[in-house]
């Protein structure tokens, strides 16, 4: 171990250290960014109502009994309300190959945090849509 | 024990809340710096499984299954999804049998690459923590990218798989193989020479193979002894490919000590094991056949199962994982469901492994012997 093997060291160590201080971190800046799910993720639901015919199989096939059908509440012919309760899902992914359908699909949202219990009941008018509430911090608006 | 030794014992409780003993508690009785006596105690994780498994029916039982081992999430949804296709006789298409055989190994790898971290941690090395699991990163994506969950993959269902391979997750298995092969050789040069290493795992933990077994052991704690037991060989799986791949049960044996194992020895079979595992899964990987996934019939069959009893099995990552379930006539949930875990044979072993030893070694002793605290409460 010379005295300029060593000087050789510290140049690599600080070429290294230099190198990485240019490149992009390994992280995400959540929320300012997120991060790529693949198509098949199984995030939150969306019930597609026009296609539903309230044959309750989603309801049948799912192991949490987080869904509760409202045949009564129509807004087609032969449709009904889903309600999902998010605190009971596990995103086990039967519902949606149960349903032959094709009224019920899952969706790259994960994030489904929120402030009380009951905020995660989703009722039919949320299932039914991808939009939501804008999330606010520090006076800037994501999503 | 003799009444002196007695009144200089301590009684200390490891765990729950130490973190390396990851929520489970064990007893153990301390004289100066010696382990005197070990008490593994169960139940601190218990979500009586079996009952709930009484409560679902046979789509849904595979979900917890995996709920109980989340590292070896598609080897331990295996057996009850076996057991169902052997009471209501599915047929497995070939493609649906590679493609599990595929995603069971990559599993058995992710998990052992979670072990080898977490025993790293376990014996202070904290660097050695984050390699693996960095590597592990890749696999959980290709899992995520096939199934659409990083975890609870939710994989096997009876008479097939319920996703199909695409060009992408096949592309991410490969990365993450890549990875895994270009890696491992270096850690496993770096971990199994290192005199710290060998210091902490040499001669600790000693057992014999006919000791091993009259506990109940299996899976690589029994390999390490030398011995080749392997049910992926022993007793070959009609609804598996692994007669379609040319591999060899890995063993290690050990010259000062033949026959027996030790914390080191268990390391290094483990090492192998995820050697075998990545080439099962490259020389699979070209092999896949075209066809259809699942059985089209096998959804209504499984809907209402025969009477019957059948006993579903799997060398799982840490030992054989068996479940037994009885179903009544015209069943639409199982009439009992037993399951049979590796880790309990391998919790309460420590009650003969550990006494003797100093305290420091039974942090070793335990990790080197790979306990998943959900196989023993079920
Ligand atoms: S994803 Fe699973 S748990 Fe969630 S609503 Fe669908 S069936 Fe129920
Ligand atoms: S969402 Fe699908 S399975 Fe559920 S009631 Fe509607 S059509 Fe039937």
């Amino acid at each position: 171990m010379g005295f300029f093997s060593t000087l050789g060291d510290i140049f690599r160590v600080l070429r290294h250290t230099f190198r990485q201080t240019m490149t992009r971190p390994f992280t995400y800046f959540y929320p300012f960014e997120d991060r790529y799910y693949p198509d098949t993720t199984r995030g939150r639901h969306i019930h597609i109502r026009k296609n539903c015919t309230a044959c309750a199989q989603c309801v049948k096939a799912c192991p949490t009994i987080a869904i509760r059908i409202d045949k009564q509440d129509r807004m087609y012919e032969k449709d009904a309300a889903l309600h999902f309760d998010y605190t009971r899902c596990i995103f086990c992914g039967l519902c949606v190959q149960a349903c032959k359908f094709n009224a019920l699909f899952h969706t790259k949202i994960v994030d489904l945090s929120e402030e009380t219990r009951e905020d995660l009941q989703y009722g039919p008018d949320r299932m039914g849509t991808l939009e939501r509430k804008p999330l606010k911090w520090r006076g800037r608006t994501f999503r | 024990m003799c009444p002196e030794i007695v009144d200089e014992a301590a009684q200390v409780w490891f765990g729950p809340q130490h973190v390396s003993a990851h929520g489970w508690a064990t007893k153990l009785t301390i004289v100066g710096d010696y382990i005197v006596e070990c008490d593994p105690n169960a139940g601190y994780f218990h979500r009586s499984a079996e009952k709930c498994l009484e409560f679902r029916n046979f789509q849904q039982g595979a979900l917890i299954m995996e709920r109980l081992c989340m590292l070896e999430a598609f080897l331990a949804e295996y057996p009850y999804v076996k057991a169902v296709e052997q009471i209501a006789q599915l047929d497995v298409p070939e493609r649906a049998r590679v493609m599990r055989t595929i995603m069971m190994e990559a599993s058995r790898i992710h998990s052992l690459q979670f072990w080898w971290g977490q025993f790293g941690a376990e014996l202070g090395l904290f660097a050695m923590t984050l390699w693996p699991w960095v590597d592990r990163e890749y696999f959980l994506d290709a899992f995520e990218e096939l199934t659409g969950s990083r975890h609870a993959v939710s994989y096997s269902a009876p008479g097939g798989v319920k996703y199909d391979f695409n060009e992408k997750s096949i592309k991410m298995l490969e990365r993450a193989l890549d990875r895994l092969e270009d890696r491992l050789p270096k850690f496993r040069d770096m971990i199994l020479r290192s005199p710290t290493f060998k210091l902490r795992t040499k001669k600790i933990g000693l057992f014999d193979a006919a000791q091993g077994l009259k506990w109940g052991l299996s899976g690589p704690n029994i390999k390490a002894c030398g011995i080749p037991m392997d049910l992926r060989k022993d007793d070959p799986d009609p609804n598996l490919a692994y007669e379609m791949c040319d591999w060899e049960v890995p063993v290690t044996t050990n010259e000062d000590h033949p026959g027996q194992c030790d914390a080191y020895d268990r390391m290094s079979q483990r090492f192998k094991e995820i050697e075998t595992s990545a080439s099962i899964i490259r020389q699979l990987l070209p092999q896949v056949p075209e066809g259809p996934i699942i059985d089209p019939k096998a959804r209504a069959k499984a809907n209402r199962l025969p009477e019957g009893e059948a006993y579903g099995r799997v060398e799982g990552t840490r030992g054989v994982t068996t479940l037994f379930l009885k179903t009544a006539d015209k069943a639409q949930t199982p009439y009992r469901a037993k399951i049979r875990g590796p880790c309990f044979a391998s919790y309460y072993s420590l009650k003969h492994l550990v006494p003797g030893s100093t305290f420091a070694d039974f942090v070793v002793i335990f990790g080197s012997l790979d306990p998943y605290p959900g196989w023993w409460d079920r």
